[in-house]
């Protein structure tokens, strides 16, 4: 039973790091309607920042969160304005390899700059874990959480209650009506896409503490990050949060009951019979196959 | 017109496959060998580790007045995958018509490689790929100086019988042995051999739990360990997965008796900073043989570790280096003696070697089987004390006592 | 992109479609683009057999490997615009089964690369079966967790599979072992893969099946009116497509002599596979294999020239490149310089002929008696949640007859249609055809309905925008004609008979309004149907239009076919019908003869509003 809660508590904190990182790829996904290959090397440029705002000037992940949001904002609006933006005429699938070659020549920028090291930074107190009842909380986990909470509630004020974050649920939801109605389409995407690499920012100084770098990290967190935005239903915040919390208990609870190799295998069983046969997401918040 | 601009470089793109192929042939007085080794994708960094060994190798013996004369003259081959592994080794063998290639780190490579090689009658040497297939497939011009996966594998439930359990006051057959591995070609290979030879020695095995390389959570391998009340792991491991393994098992308080790595993630500072010296205390590492080794037992381990320094201004990052310089330094020797290239020539020679245990920079022998496999390898124990991975097996080599327990008190 | 000009637009030139006793052999080779793609492809063996490098013909049977993949590929990602992302399942169980086979019953390889591809089909099917309902990147997606879950499964039993441990092809040389010391010889066997992955390609795409999937990937519904089953045709298409992929993997396997999960069930060769196809062009014969042409040697060149130099450095140009080639040729080199090309081509000697056109089969005579019931719909219910669209509708159509359905805006008309073409399935009731057998039938889908003698046009126009007006009335012209030749013909025929034939060679995406509803009633009349539904087909026609339809409509009737035509145009209506029924809020208030329904009162009501009425003193 203690072996069970503790899977649990475990499954729901990493679900809160799924979440963290899903949630700027449910924005993309369903706002500019783009699959993003490059969403993990978003989160890998994020810790390279992160890493080395922490080697040369000593600042903690936590406190260099608010410089990488900024950075991955610009990259994000940047890469849409630059790269998707020109392709939105184009058949939809030639935005997918164009994230596809974006992820390939980050990779290997990376892999250019840093070489194939493995960097982290000094242990610090996000390392740590604290005992509630008997049971083990990683502190950086906790950290997560919270965050993960709060972005989202964040995200979901921004959206109902600005007229930016009306705009941009009027584009997502039809983006002819809203240019119409005088939105300028162009620009809400270029927003939404930077908000949505910002997001990825901050996952990225709340991951540093726990994981270390390398060129390929990325490759660690984003098919995941599909999973977990498919099973929110594409466009809900907090469809993703949920559907992060689940993949996390099914990753924790599968990895020790079934197999630890196999845990994969069950999350993406989970993550196809829901697009079969719930196409709209476990709460029925999106539209999978529109 | 920008039509025309396109046409062009399209067709320019094509036109270029040939120029490929026509590079100037090899200069006098030289003799050329490729390098193939992994220097992109996820196995870069120990690729490239691998491959300063044999460049420094290669420097060294220039310096020294080369082959019989003949300046050494290497071209890299890069391949992350077979497909790729086969292509540079073509490559390798035809367009820059080298006479031998040295590699490989990784053993998928290796295994496709060789039978590009094989086929075209050139030597290859493996100077670090684990695999036992590799030497197994009745190969006439693959031969391979270091250890095997069998070999680490042995020597790790070797050592639970003739270190641990006796530092521990137990019988063997009483510790409770997990088994844990990332499901790749290493950890699978290795481990299959863990488990035939825990078996055939009688211990007690109680969890084989292999898992995902890119797994960013083992907490459930740590339960299930701490639930089987294993008290020896053996961990199969990249770098990401071993740092992975000690937070988590520190986070989930389970304190196992020993646990030891069969070299891979064990074996770089990198992971040792990652995970902080005070966590990774008193890991053990079964690995190719590392800087921290009696150099009576390993003649030039010492000057290898200054030379590795002075031309890449650090330390070296493992001892995957080490391993590839002392194969390499073997097989010039090799060819030296044979005063050719021709492969079969290469082969009568390399089948002459004999060197004693004891006599190399790694402390390793040299004597190779038939099948070209050096049966002179014996990976090395270490264990992590103060920051520092020291060899503490065999005794000779040994600079350190082996301690028990794992982490900090 | 047209269908019939992209395949000769290639850059490699393609052959105009085989026309069945059409051109002889030796005509057709005077043909340029036959002998420019022909002298193009042997390339691919003259240049390396020249050079004599081992190397340079790895690169060529890279090239030919990945072309063949990619044509195969393009077969589900282009033709039928599915894009899957797994494709490397098929090339693994291509490769897995060859190797278990001959690791563990000595088989040749030649006899797994057959087991291989039956296999791969067979699996195909069950991916495609539950994943064609998903669109656009959720069948992506969706494939792409196929594929890890093959790929994590074929490690977790290495008792079968050898695991991550891999399997090591024994060096048996010779061609039984498909192993050779002379490089050569795999060149000539994959360069026979890509002729073979090339030639189904461009069986395809100059088929009924060819234009069946481009009509699915156009326009699902429209297909379905024209009585192409979609699921049916898009399985057909992955079956293939994974035959393909699988027979390629097999030879793959055995160049490589290695197989482990992560190479065979790789999801980066699977995303290069489709990239490739994307930049030599999505839904060509020959685009697939320019797009290899183009990326392999400079994936190699990249490897070979900067590898050296810094680590990372060649995989980041690569990348970029990439990137520089989807933004500056979004149609893939086909789309950009095929028509430039195809007209240089075509100035060579030989070149710029037409195709002599073959005389249409006689259209069918539309047998049984006068008068008899054709279609009977019982007790029609259809809810949209609270609302009841079809509130107990029943009428009986007779052969020969044609039948006007009025009814004010929102009556529920095109509901009603729509239920007797199977396009939706009522809550209750029943629609009963009597077919050609002479018995009742109660087809479920809307091509079961089709292939039963149903036609319908939509009130929404629903063209295949990107094909000709000649190719959108030959998609209907295939339900009944299986060659191509008869299927043009016939679409010629009915392309005079509506008044299109000026206008065939036009895009169809760019016709003004009349014209198009004119060429929803030609796709439907090149289904040859006995039971024609027209949804508001003289809307938006001018009055001399509108006249000639209603004497197309009347011709159409002569034939023997039975109409039902929903219409606002009332001038129109009530001069051709013989019957009409009105249907206000869902339920039938009149039927009867033109004269009588219109002095009902009901109608009137419903059309004018009860003041009306009482104001006229009614």
């Amino acid at each position: 039973m203690d072996v069970l809660i503790q899977l649990v508590l475990n499954g729901i904190l990493l679900g809160s790091m799924y979440a963290i990182i899903s949630v700027g790829l449910t924005l993309i996904f369903g706002i500019v309607r783009v699959v993003n290959f490059a969403h993990g090397e978003f989160l890998m440029v994020g810790m390279y920042a992160a890493y080395l705002l922490a080697a040369k000037f000593g600042l903690h992940p936590y406190a260099a969160a608010v410089p990488i949001v900024i950075l991955l904002f610009a990259i994000g609006a940047a890469v849409q304005r630059f790269l998707i933006q020109p392709l939105l005429g184009a058949e939809e699938h030639i935005q997918i390899f164009a994230t596809v070659g974006l992820s390939t020549a980050l990779v290997n920028l990376a892999l250019l700059v840093f070489g194939a090291d493995l960097y982290s930074i000094p242990p610090s107190a996000a390392q740590g874990s604290v005992m509630v009842g008997g049971f083990s909380l990683v502190k950086g986990q906790l950290v997560m959480f919270v965050c993960a909470l709060a972005l989202v509630a964040g995200l979901h004020l921004f959206m109902q209650s600005t007229a930016l974050g009306r705009a941009i649920r009027a584009t997502a939801q039809n983006r002819n009506a809203a240019l119409l109605m005088g939105v300028k389409v162009d620009q809400i995407y270029v927003i939404a896409f930077g908000i949505g690499a910002g997001c990825v920012g901050l996952a990225a100084a709340l991951v540093m503490p726990l994981y270390p770098v390398t060129p390929t990290i990325g490759t660690y967190f984003v098919l995941t990050a599909f999973v977990v935005v498919v099973l929110g239903g594409m466009r809900s915040m907090y469809g993703a949060f949920f559907g992060a919390m689940i993949i996390g208990l099914v990753d924790s609870l599968s990895g020790y009951y079934i197999a630890p190799d196999l845990k994969e295998v069950v999350y993406f069983a989970l993550f196809l019979a829901i697009l079969i046969f719930k196409p709209t997401g476990l709460f029925g918040l999106g539209r999978g196959t529109e | 017109m920008k039509l025309f601009a396109r046409a062009a470089i399209a067709a320019a793109m094509l036109a270029a496959v040939p120029l490929a192929a026509t590079q100037p042939a090899a200069a006098q007085g030289t003799v050329k060998f490729g390098a193939l080794y992994p220097f992109s994708g996820t196995l870069a960094l120990l690729g490239d580790e691998s491959f300063r060994g044999f460049e420094l190798a290669v420097e060294e013996r220039n310096a020294a007045g080369g082959l019989n004369g003949q300046k050494i003259e290497f071209i890299k081959g890069d391949a992350v995958d077979p497909n790729q592994a086969v292509g540079e080794a073509r490559r390798l063998t035809s367009v820059d018509k080298v006479s031998a290639i040295f590699g490989t780190y990784s053993s998928s490579l290796s295994l496709a490689a060789t039978q590009v090689t094989e086929l075209a009658n050139i030597p290859y040497f493996e100077l670090g790929a684990i695999s036992d297939p590799i030497t197994e497939r009745g190969f006439k011009y693959v031969f391979r100086t270091n250890a095997t996966a069998r070999d680490f594998a042995n020597r790790m439930v070797d050592s639970i019988i003739e270190a641990i359990a006796p530092a521990l006051n137990t019988k063997p057959g009483d510790l409770k042995i997990g088994i844990i591995h990332e499901d790749s070609l290493y950890g699978q290979t290795v481990s299959g051999y863990q488990k035939a030879r825990a078996k055939e020695k009688g211990l007690n095995v109680v969890e084989v739990l292999p898992y995902s390389a890119k797994s960013v959570d083992l907490t459930p391998v740590i339960l299930r360990l701490k639930s089987a009340g294993a008290d020896v792991v053996l961990q199969t491991s990249y770098q990401n997965d071993t740092v992975l393994f000690f937070r988590q098992m520190k986070d989930q308080g389970y304190k196992p008796k020993a646990v030891m790595g069969a070299g891979g993630g064990y074996s770089t500072r990198d992971t040792m900073q990652a995970v902080g010296a005070e966590n990774m205390e008193g890991a053990l590492d079964v690995d190719f043989t590392q800087y921290n080794t009696n150099p009576k037992a390993a003649p030039g381990i010492t000057e290898f570790a200054a030379k590795y320094k002075a031309k890449y201004g650090i330390d070296p990052r493992s001892g995957h280096s080490l391993a590839n310089y002392m194969g390499a330094k073997v097989f010039f020797d090799a060819i030296a003696s044979a005063k050719s290239t021709d492969a079969d020539k290469v082969r009568a020679a390399v089948l002459a070697v004999d060197i004693p245990v004891g006599q190399t920079a790694t402390g390793w022998g040299a004597k190779f089987s038939e099948q070209g496999q050096n049966t002179r390898a014996v990976p090395f124990l270490m264990q992590w004390q103060g920051g520092n991975l020291v060899t503490v097996f065999p005794t000779d080599a040994a600079v350190a006592k082996m301690k028990t327990g794992i982490g900090a008190n | 992109m047209s269908l019939q000009d992209s395949s000769p637009a290639s850059t490699a030139g393609k052959s105009s479609p085989a026309a069945s006793g059409g051109p002889s052999l030796l005509a057709r080779l005077a043909n340029p683009r036959v002998y420019c793609a022909l002298l193009a492809l042997s390339l691919l063996v003259i240049i390396p057999a020249w050079s004599g490098s081992t190397f340079v013909i790895h690169v060529f049977v890279t090239i030919c490997v990945f072309g063949a993949l990619a044509t195969a590929w393009n077969i589900l990602g282009g033709y039928a615009g599915q894009l899957s992302l797994g494709h490397t399942v098929f090339y693994g169980i291509g490769g897995y089964t060859a190797a278990l086979l001959l690791d563990s019953f000595g088989l040749s390889p030649w006899i797994g690369m057959i087991g291989g591809a039956a296999l791969a089909a067979l699996v195909s099917v069950g991916i495609g079966y539950p994943c064609f309902r998903l669109r656009g990147p959720f069948f992506s997606l969706a494939t792409i967790a196929f594929l890890e879950v093959v790929r994590l499964l074929a490690i977790h039993f290495n008792g079968l599979t050898g695991g991550s441990a891999g399997l090591v092809v024994p060096l048996q040389i010779g061609w039984p072992w498909m192993i050779f010391r002379e490089k050569i010889n795999y060149l000539y066997i994959a360069f026979g893969l890509l002729l073979l992955s090339l030639a189904v390609s461009y069986a395809i795409r100059n088929s009924r099946l060819g234009y069946a999937l481009t009509a699915v990937r156009e326009r699902d519904s429209a297909a379905q009116a024209a009585g192409i089953n979609i699921n049916g045709v898009k399985l057909w298409a992955i079956a293939i497509s994974a035959a393909l992929t699988a027979t390629v993997g097999t030879f793959h396997a055995m160049y490589m002599t290695f197989l482990e999960p992560a190479t065979l069930f790789s999801l980066a060769t699977a995303i290069e596979i489709a990239m490739f196809a994307l930049i030599g062009g999505l839904g060509t014969v020959a685009g697939p294999l320019l797009g290899t042409v183009l990326v392999v040697p400079l994936a190699e060149l990249a490897r070979g020239w900067l590898g050296a130099s810094a680590n990372g450095l060649h995989g980041f140009v690569y990348g970029t490149v990439l990137v520089v080639i989807t933004l500056t040729l979004p149609g893939g080199l086909v789309g950009t310089f095929g028509p430039f090309v195809t007209r240089l081509i075509d100035r060579l000697p030989g070149g710029g002929r037409t195709r002599p056109e073959t005389v249409a089969p006689a259209a069918k005579l539309v047998g049984g008696t006068v008068g008899e019931p054709v279609l009977k719909a019982t007790n029609l219910v259809k809810r949209f949640g609270g609302l009841v669209a079809t509130d107990n509708v029943s009428l009986t159509l007779k052969r020969g007859e044609i039948l006007g359905v009025i009814g004010p805006n929102g009556a529920g008309k095109t509901t009603v249609f729509a239920q007797l073409s199977g396009f939706l399935a009522p809550n209750a009731g029943t629609v009963e055809l009597l077919g050609q057998d002479g018995k009742w039938h109660q087809p479920k889908t809307p091509d079961a309905f089709a292939r039963l003698g149903i036609g319908r046009t939509f009130q929404i126009v629903q063209p295949f925008g990107k094909l000709t007006v000649l190719e959108n009335i030959m998609i209907g012209a295939f339900l009944r004609h299986r060659s191509v030749d008869d299927a043009r013909a016939v679409a010629l025929r009915v392309a005079r008979t509506v008044g299109l034939y000026e206008l065939k060679d036009v895009e169809a995406g760019t016709l003004p309004i009349g014209g198009l509803k004119r060429l929803e009633v030609a796709r439907t009349l090149a289904t040859e149907p006995t039971i024609l539904l027209l949804d508001e087909v003289m809307a938006g026609q001018s009055q001399s239009d509108t006249l000639k339809m209603v004497e197309l409509v009347r011709a159409i009737r002569d034939s023997g076919v039975s109409v039902i035509a929903i219409e606002h145009n009332m001038q129109a209506i009530m001069s051709l019908s013989d019957r009409i029924v009105v249907i206000d809020s869902g339920k039938v208030i009149a039927e009867g003869a033109p004269e009588t329904v219109v002095r009902e009162r009901r109608v009137i009501e419903a059309y004018l509003g009860e003041d009306f009425v009482h104001a006229q003193g009614l």
